[in-house]
Order: structure tokens, then C-alpha cells, then sequence
């Protein structure tokens, strides 16, 4: 049942998976010869998932927000919930979906993009989980109207925010091994574990608006 | 006959609107037609039933079940078609379909091929190709398969020609051919009620205010013509509304059976209940 | 079985129904053990309400002239010698007594009437 509805969100969305897949190839390969840092793709990465994600998720909240669909879903045995949680495997499905794409192109095109390591992607995919951990909630909330100029303008301050506290970040030289006395790779999964805490919280909190919500 | 549907004491408060108080009870083996004004309240009844919008007080049982406690299982044997449709209109019919279908375990795809190609739609058509007629028996081709027990439809009629409109009644007698079955939908043109209602109920201002046998209403109620001169203040009480010109008068009674002989008296059932249903809007 | 409805007339529809029902039964216009059509079926042809047919079924079955078998449907009951020659008299009655009322308010006595009947019957047999 949640997979047809993963699906339809998908379907919602096909106009974009061109340009998607496009981004997913040229922005990297973009990102990385303009900025030359050395970021194990992350920077690259990181751009292409929070646009494709922006764009995606978005054209669908749009057409959900147009055409009610949501309401006939709500009357069908579906109950809200599934709804909810549906929304969010889709997000978590288009970030591995840019996954992919980057892996596959990095694999073709070693000489342009860098593979991932598990450190840039647990970061990539925490930066997503507290981005979409916000603003779903406050959509289900306030309505997509409203709250689609603060995603935008959220999405487009990450990428030119992000070289600075990288930076600023580099320069504390933190040494994280000494502070969480665990080996980096243990760290690395750490974030991905905090990024799907933080995914689960925002669900929750979600399902509950929606659940008082009139349609 | 038992209750399908057992609607007690419905509230829900909007700032400009209100439900109060609303209930009623669908029987089985019956078609109920939903009669209102729009901005009556006849949309709100349905999404509330449907736990669309939430209910500020009441109950709603459906087999004697109460909704808040086994919605998904009772939706299994609900069938909804609204006026607006709210299908993803970029979707395709089959596409859409397969988002609704999972949801119901009784689901019967030989069914749905059998009712598109009764209708004559396609299923690789795009719902935004629809005209407003497809679009209604797409809902229809949709909530008539899974084996659904109680028809829900919001104004499916609106917008509709005659013709259309004059199938979709052939469809839903056709659908209460079988035992336990009831349907129950809301619209504005009474003209619809006349051919298939069983029990009409009719809402204004958020409250209902009838709630009878088709035929006991038409039985109960006459439209009375006469000459003017008859009138006086006795037989001016009797009639809910009246209209007089130089030609004579037009009223409707509902002291038909008891009355006394008015002369000149000609009443025509069909007539009257629409003359009643305007009447009864005026005089609230 | 001819079943007409009159939309002006005073009569409620289910009695309309009712009636004419019976009188069929009574003409042997129906026979015992005729299968009746459903009540949605008779509702659907008639153009009035399930409430109304049923009403219509429940009261005839009532008063013995039909009988429902669960899961078969309705049918005319058995012949009952009894309740035919009871509701042919009880026809006439109505009749009569309409008769009687118009002949009172005309001014036409009773003997009058008698008359008229006699010669009405003789004109009959001849």
C-alpha cells in the first residue's frame, strides 16, 4: 500500500525526472570544477540532491495542493497516516535516487567527480533530514502556498552558506576522534542515525497536524 | 429495513457555518437523496461522515459500527464519488486507478475493465481529457469496484445534461437491484429525486429540517389552484406558500388529506414537491 | 396485473397500490402461489418510493393476501375461500355505501334506490 502511494508521488513528478537526472550529472561535475574544494564530492552532492529534492518535492506538493487528491485518498481506506509516511519515503526515495545517479556518473566519469564517501554522504543526508524535518510539518500545517517561499529561499541559501561553515568548520580543526572516542566510521553512521532520528520526530509531529487537519 | 448509516447529533463549527445537530439514518435497500441550497451544509455532511473534516460532536455508525473506531475497515464498503473528482488530473486512468485500488481488499479488477469499457472510457486517457460526464462514471467506474455497500455521492449530477444525468440514475437502480445495498447522494436539482429517491432529506443552514418517504411527502403535501375569491383567513392558514396574481392563486398545503374541500382543487404530485421544496426555502 | 397510478388523485400512492393489488387478487387476475415482483423491482416500474411498495407488501401480507418466503421472494398466498368471499363482499360494501351517499345528498330515497338496482340487475340478466 505504501509503495502505491510512493509511486503515485513519483508519477506526480515525471516531468521532472529529466531535468533531475541532468542535475544529477551536471551540477556535480559543476560544482566541483568551479570550486575545487576538496570535499570528497560533497559540496557537488550535496547541490544536487537539495535541488532535485527542492524541485521534486515540490512540483508534487504543488499538483497535491492544486488538484486535492489528498481529499479522494483521505475518503479510500488509506488513513492519514500512511499518507504521512509516504511523503516521507518519498523524500528519502528521491535522495536515493541522486545517490545512485552520482555514484553511477562519479563511476563513469572518474577524471570529473569524486565517489562519495560515507562521511560526505551521512552529512548530505542529515542536511536533508533537518531541511525537510522542518518544512513538511510547517506545510501540512500552514498550507503549500504559504510556506513555499521560505523552502525556496532556504534552498538556495544552503549551497553559498554551506562553503563558508565548511570552512569555518575545517579551520577549528575539531578533532572529533578525541571528542566521541569512537572510530570515524562508527561517527559516519552516527549521522545517519541522528538524520533518521531527526526524519522519524519530524513524521511524527506531522501525522499528528494532519491528523486534526479538515480537508 | 436496518440502518446503514446512523448519523446522531452531528457539530462542526466553521467561522462563517455551522452543522447542527444534524442526524439521520440511511436504511438499506433504499436510494436517499440529499437536498439543499448551495451552502446548505450538504458537501460538510459528507466530508464529515467520510472523516474528512472532523466533527466537533456526534455520532457516526455505519452496520452499527461506530467510524472513529473502524474507519478503514467500514471504508472498505463505502464507495465515493465527489463532484470535484479529485483525481491528479495529469494522470492517466489507469494511473490513477492504481493509486485507489490498493487501498480496498476487496478490490475487483475484472470489475473495472467491465464498467470502462461500459462507459467507454480508456484507460490509457488522461483525466484532464475528460469531459465533466466521463469524469462522473470514471468516480462511478471506481466506486463500484469493490463490492461497495453504500454509494456516497456529492452532487454527481451538477453540470451533467440531461441525458448523462438520466444513465447515472439507470446505474444506481441498477446497483440497488442487489440486497443490502443503499446510496446516498446530495444535489441540488430535484429534478434527479423525482425518477429513483426513496427518502429525501433536506438541509438548510446546517440543519435538517425534513426527513421523509418520498411518497408520504408527495401523499401528505398538494399544490392547490383556485380561484382567489376562496381565500380568506381560515384557508390562507392552511398553505405554506402562496401566490396569487389576478388569475388566481397557487399554493402548497401540507393538509392535504385533512382539509376541507377547497373547490377548484387540482393537484399534481410531481409539481408539488418541487413548489414544496421552494416553498419551504422561502418560508424558513 | 395492471397496476395505474393516479397522480391526482386523494388517495395516497400506497393505497392506490394496495388496492389495485387486491383486486387483482380478488378477479383471480393473480393465483395463488404467482410469484409478485420484488418491492426495489415494483418500487423501479412504478416510479414511487421501496418505502411505499413495501409498506404496500407488508400490509397485504398482514391481512393474508400474500405471503414472503425468505430468500424466494413474494408470492400470492394459497386460496382462502375465507378471506376472497370476505374482501369480494367487502368491495362491494364500498361501493354500495358510495352509492347510498350519492343517492342521500341527491335527495333519492331508499326505495327509490331499490328500484333503481332492480331494474339495473333485470337489465343485466336480459
Amino acid at each position: 500500500m505504501l509503495f502505491n502511494l510512493v509511486k503515485k508521488d513519483f508519477i506526480l513528478a515525471k516531468k521532472y525526472w529529466l531535468l533531475m537526472l541532468a542535475f544529477a550529472i551536471g551540477a556535480p561535475i559543476y560544482v566541483e570544477t568551479q570550486t575545487h574544494t576538496m570535499s570528497g564530492g560533497l559540496l557537488g552532492f550535496l547541490v544536487t540532491v537539495l535541488l532535485s529534492e527542492y524541485m521534486i518535492f515540490n512540483s508534487v506538493s504543488m499538483a497535491e495542493d492544486k488538484y486535492k487528491g489528498s481529499a479522494l485518498l483521505s475518503a479510500t481506506p488509506y488513513t492519514r497516516k500512511t499518507l504521512i509516511k509516504a511523503k516521507y519515503l518519498f523524500i528519502l526515495g528521491i535522495f536515493v535516487g541522486c545517490y545512485i545517479l552520482y555514484t553511477i556518473t562519479a563511476f563513469l566519469l572518474p577524471s570529473y567527480m569524486v565517489t562519495l564517501n560515507l562521511l560526505s554522504l551521512g552529512i548530505s543526508f542529515l542536511i536533508v533530514a533537518i531541511y525537510y524535518g522542518f518544512i513538511v510539518p510547517l506545510q501540512y500545517r500552514f498550507g503549500y502556498e504559504k510556506v513555499r517561499y521560505i523552502s525556496f529561499f532556504a534552498i538556495f541559501i544552503v549551497p553559498f552558506l554551506f562553503p563558508y561553515i565548511w570552512i569555518w568548520f575545517q579551520s577549528r580543526n575539531i578533532d572529533w576522534q578525541t571528542i566521541f572516542l569512537f572510530p570515524s566510521v562508527i561517527q559516519e553512521l552516527l549521522l545517519f542515525l541522528l538524520a533518521l532520528l531527526i526524519g522519524l520526530i519530524s513524521m511524527l509531529v506531522t501525522i499528528r497536524i494532519y491528523s486534526q487537519k479538515d480537508l | 429495513m436496518n440502518p446503514i448509516l446512523e448519523v446522531n447529533g452531528l457539530q462542526k463549527d466553521f467561522p462563517a457555518f455551522s452543522l447542527q445537530d444534524v442526524s439521520f439514518s440511511l436504511l438499506e435497500g433504499c436510494i436517499t437523496g440529499f437536498i439543499g441550497v448551495n451552502g446548505a451544509g450538504k458537501t460538510t455532511t459528507i466530508k464529515t461522515i467520510l472523516g474528512l473534516v472532523l466533527k466537533d460532536a456526534g455520532s457516526i455508525k455505519l452496520w452499527g459500527k461506530e467510524m472513529d473506531r473502524n474507519e478503514r475497515e467500514l471504508k472498505n464498503h463505502i464507495g465515493i464519488v465527489f463532484d470535484e473528482g479529485y483525481f491528479y488530473e495529469d494522470m492517466s486512468i489507469r494511473e490513477m486507478k492504481n493509486v485507489i485500488a490498493p487501498s480496498y481488499s476487496n478490490w475487483d479488477e475484472a470489475v473495472f475493465d467491465n464498467n470502462l469499457k461500459r462507459f467507454q472510457l480508456q484507460p490509457r486517457q488522461k483525466i484532464s481529457t475528460l469531459s465533466k460526464g466521463m469524469r462522473m462514471k470514471y468516480g462511478i467506474a471506481l466506486a463500484l469496484s469493490h463490492h461497495a455497500d453504500l454509494l456516497i455521492m456529492d452532487e454527481p449530477t451538477s453540470g451533467l445534461d440531461p441525458l448523462v444525468r438520466s444513465e447515472l440514475m439507470d446505474i444506481l437502480l441498477e446497483f440497488m437491484q442487489e440486497k443490502g445495498k443503499g446510496v446516498f447522494f446530495s444535489t441540488h436539482i430535484t429534478s434527479d429525486l423525482d425518477k429513483i429517491a426513496d427518502v429525501l432529506i433536506l438541509i438548510d443552514k446546517g440543519r435538517i429540517v425534513l426527513n421523509e418517504g418520498k411518497d408520504v411527502l408527495l401523499d401528505k403535501h398538494g399544490l392547490v389552484k383556485g380561484d382567489q375569491r376562496l381565500l380568506d383567513q381560515q384557508t390562507r392558514k392552511m398553505f405554506l406558500t402562496l401566490h396569487e396574481t389576478e388569475y388566481g392563486f397557487e399554493g402548497v398545503t401540507d393538509k392535504k388529506i385533512r382539509s376541507t374541500p377547497v373547490h377548484e382543487r387540482r393537484t399534481d404530485r410531481k409539481a408539488d414537491y418541487r413548489k414544496y421544496h421552494a416553498g419551504l426555502r422561502r418560508g424558513e | 396485473m395492471n397496476i395505474i397510478i393516479s397522480n391526482v388523485s386523494d388517495q395516497p400512492l400506497y393505497q392506490q397500490i394496495k388496492e389495485q393489488i387486491k383486486a387483482a387478487i380478488l378477479h383471480a387476475e393473480l393465483k395463488g402461489g404467482d410469484l409478485l415482483p420484488s418491492i426495489r423491482a415494483l418500487a423501479n416500474d412504478l416510479h414511487v418510493s421501496v418505502l411505499t411498495t413495501k409498506r404496500v407488501y407488508d400490509e397485504l401480507e398482514s391481512e393474508g393476501f400474500i405471503i414472503t418466503r425468505a430468500g424466494k421472494g413474494t408470492f400470492v398466498a394459497p386460496e382462502n375461500l375465507e378471506l376472497l368471499r370476505e374482501s369480494k363482499r367487502h368491495l362491494v360494501e364500498v361501493k354500495l355505501t358510495e352509492a347510498w351517499e350519492t343517492a342521500r345528498s341527491l335527495g333519492i330515497s331508499k326505495s327509490e334506490l331499490y328500484a333503481m338496482m332492480d331494474l339495473l340487475f333485470e337489465e343485466d340478466e336480459n
